[in-house]
């Protein structure tokens, strides 16, 4: 059973094809690095996956409920750490991936969380009840290295430190598919390696995409190149540097054109 | 409670040196008229940018402000049956009160909040301090041409609305009271001259003048980055607004 | 070159069309979340007193001061125009007062609101969608409308009605010491309420909460539509006090016209 399945997905912006018939699969547990020249198409195609953008053809099939990984970390600039990261739990599951057509594109929201239904009292998820939001929300915080920070506002924290509060977040509600859209980027090299030790401690099946080749061939199992809208070359991790598309090997290893 | 009066004393405070700052930069603007040196291509773009996109909106205003007046004198016309006074009721109002008041808000809100956003924006990236060091002046440069853009379009665009308010005012009177709409146009003419339009159109020009003056003043006095901007553009907004009815009513009394 | 123009003018009809059908979608989720949310319970009531405060107080000074300079100059105007024609200085106030309640007050309110707490409103919610928030949002599990949304369309309701009273109190006070002072009006006679019928202000009621509804619904949508950086949360910003203002006229226009149909002569 795979976790997420991709289907010919295509997306248009415009009158640019911005995502042209992208198909790959990924089984749980596994780890997908998605890398490619910038403005590849390589954020839209993690959006399509979380069920934020509908694409245009094509289909997106996820197993389990999904976190993500903001690029900016997008923390809730009105809510201190402690509430950003008991957030999912406080307001519901994060939204489950579905077979078939996905909803349409923003600002609609997707089909899962409108059949909870508007105004639902916000209590806590199915299954959680409020002392243990407590607990998991500082037992997230502590794996992340931000014990203590549970009081302060995101406008007072680094770059890295709200990665890792963003993080938090994306992972404290247990999801099976978490998606990491940039998690490094503008971090610096020590700062990066900490996140993804973070990242390789979670046990969920993740989808990275990353301007930082090394790093992501280091944590990755699988490796795709998405370039003009297409996935170029797919294939495992340690060939990515010997690939024998010249694209593909010149991209992974910076050398000169 | 005493916050309550605390907030509304600091509101006043800062009301009070914002309308000098205001009055002030009236005052430089007056002064970089002589010599007339204008950027004419910049007072073209101006025109443009601030006249052209703002018909539609104008124009869909006029016409159910116009059609609004009809369904408030529907009640006298139909119990006094004085259908004559239809016209002359609409454009009385439309020309001398309503159509500068709401066209100059619709205006305020449109054009004088762009320019607080790109005038605020020129000054957080430091673009103004740059004008200065070629020894430009940013009030010839910049604030002149668009005073003069703003009052022109905004006379421009009370015109077209004007028109347009009477339009939809004639069509409603149709559909609503079974008044031929040249009735509407006839009892206009009969009892309104080009006294009551010029009223209406002193105003926009001085309306034009305020928001734009206004929005200059908070645009070019903006502090502390991208929220500053959004500050400076409310402000333009609000403080535009109070002067356009602070005003509509002096020029009420002094061209009584 | 012409062929250009009208693929333009049709492409941007299509566009206006798309977001008309999104607007009204979001002021359907809008009006659905608040009232089950409100029958099942969910009232956000610290959200609300949050928005409360910081609209109201805000607002408060702002609308006394336009509606009370709008009052004093059109009772100027229409004791001019009486004066010319026959003497009917003392109906001024009592048709006065008819006036505001029926439209001036709420729509002049609601206007002033619209630049106020439109523009604030289509500020948040559109820096929050060009930073990720909404998608954040949207992936904890929660719905932006309803969690952004219903707590203003409540407060927005709510601070409508107050200033809209308000506000016609100091239109008609300013107008009256108008009259007094400028055309000798006895106040006792100016501030008669004889001509204002209970329909009359159930009529203006309607309108305060019906615009009170329209400035968060459609600054709420413009400020979800937001895109790029800073820029376009200005954009928004602009279109959603526009939107408003132009939301408020619409809605007076269709209220009034009801409101007349239905009451027959005696509006």
């Amino acid at each position: 059973m795979t976790a997420i399945s991709v289907d010919g997905v295509t997306k248009r912006f415009g009158s640019r094809r911005v995502l042209d018939g992208v198909s790959f699969a990924v089984e749980p547990g596994a780890r997908l690095g998605v890398i490619g020249p910038a403005a590849g198409g390589k954020s839209v195609l993690l959006k399509i996956v979380a069920g934020l953008v509908a694409p245009d053809a094509g289909k997106v099939r996820v197993r389990g409920a999904i976190g993500m990984l903001f690029q900016n970390s997008a923390l809730f600039d009105f809510l201190n750490v402690f509430d950003n990261v008991a957030f999912p739990l406080v307001h519901g599951m994060p939204p489950r991936g579905g077979a078939g057509p996905r909803p349409q594109a923003e600002p609609s929201e997707p089909r899962e969380a409108r059949m909870r239904g508007p105004g639902v009292a916000p209590r806590a998820a199915a299954g959680i009840d409020t002392g243990n939001i407590d607990q998991r929300v500082r037992e997230r915080l502590r794996a992340v290295g931000l014990a203590g920070a549970e009081h302060k506002l995101p406008s007072e924290l680094s770059g890295g430190m709200r990665k890792r509060v963003g993080l938090a977040r994306a992972t404290v509600a247990e999801p099976d598919v978490v998606l990491y859209d940039e998690p490094t980027a503008g971090l610096d090299p020590v700062t990066t390696s900490k996140i993804y030790e973070l990242l390789r401690g979670q046990p969920s099946t993740a989808i990275v995409v990353s301007s930082d080749v090394e790093a992501v061939a280091q944590f990755a199992d699988t490796i795709a190149y998405l370039d003009e809208g297409r996935i170029q070359w797919l294939g495992p991790a340690h060939a990515l540097f010997h690939a024998d598309d010249p694209r593909v090997r010149r991209f992974a290893t910076g050398e000169a054109a | 409670m005493k916050r309550f009066i605390q907030s509304i004393g600091r509101q006043t405070m800062n009301a009070a040196r914002d309308a000098g700052g205001i009055v002030v930069l009236l005052g430089d603007t007056i002064r970089a008229l002589f010599p007339p040196t204008l950027d004419g291509r910049e007072l073209l773009r101006s025109l443009y940018k601030m006249g052209y996109k703002s018909v539609p909106i104008v124009v869909m205003t006029a016409l159910f402000v116009g059609a609004l007046m009809v369904i408030q004198l529907a009640a006298f016309v139909k119990q006094f049956n004085a259908r004559a006074l239809v016209g002359w009721g609409t454009g009385y109002s439309v020309l001398r009160e309503v159509g500068p008041i709401l066209i100059g808000l619709m205006f305020s809100g449109r054009v004088g909040a762009n320019n607080a956003a790109e005038l605020g924006t020129m000054t957080v990236t430091d673009q103004i301090d740059g004008l200065q060091a070629l020894s430009i002046d940013p009030i010839r440069y910049l604030v002149v041409p668009r005073v003069i853009a703003m009052i022109v379009t905004l006379v421009i665009m009370t015109t077209i609305g004007d028109a347009v308010a009477i339009l939809g005012a004639m069509g409603m009177s149709k559909v609503v009271l079974d008044i031929h709409p040249l009735t509407v146009w006839y009892s206009l003419v009969d009892n309104l001259g080009v006294a009551d339009f010029l009223h209406g159109i002193a105003k926009a020009a001085v309306f034009g003048a305020a928001i734009a003056l206004s929005s200059c003043y908070y645009g070019l006095t903006v502090k502390g980055g991208a929220v500053g901007v959004g500050r400076a553009v409310n402000a333009a907004v609000v403080s535009s607004a109070v002067s356009i009815c602070f005003l509509d009513f002096l020029m009420t009394y002094l061209m009584a | 070159m012409f062929r250009r123009k009208i693929s333009r003018i049709g492409r941007g009809t299509l566009e206006a069309g798309r977001a008309a059908a999104e607007l009204a979608r979001v002021a359907a989720a809008t009006l659905g979340g608040a009232v089950f949310g409100y029958w099942r319970g969910k009232r956000p009531k610290r959200e609300i007193a949050r928005q409360l405060y910081f609209v109201g107080n805000r607002s408060l000074l702002f609308v006394l001061t336009t509606l009370g300079f709008v009052g004093m100059v059109m009772v100027y105007q229409t004791c001019l125009l009486t004066t010319q024609v026959v003497d009917g200085r003392n109906q001024v106030g009592a048709q006065w007062a008819r006036l505001l309640v029926l439209d001036v007050g709420p729509s002049l309110t609601a206007m002033m609101l619209a630049t106020r707490v439109g523009a604030g409103i289509a500020a948040e919610i559109g820096s929050m969608k060009v930073t990720e928030q909404i998608d954040a949002l949207r992936m904890s599990g929660v719905t932006p409308v309803s969690y952004l949304i219903v707590p203003r369309f409540f407060a927005c309701i709510a601070m409508s009605v107050v200033l809209t009273m308000f506000g016609m109190a100091a239109a008609w006070g300013a107008g009256g010491l108008t009259g007094y002072y400028s055309f000798h009006i006895n106040p006792r006679i100016f501030f008669d309420l004889g001509m204002v019928k209970p329909s009359f202000a159930i009529v203006g009621m309607i309108k305060a909460v019906a615009f009170g509804a329209a400035i968060p619904i459609v600054s709420g949508f413009c400020g979800l539509r937001a895109r790029g950086s800073s820029e376009g949360v200005g954009a928004a910003t602009t279109a959603a006090v526009i939107g408003s203002s132009f939301a408020v006229i619409v809605l007076d226009f269709a209220i009034s016209w009801i409101g007349m149909v239905m009451l027959g002569a005696s509006a």
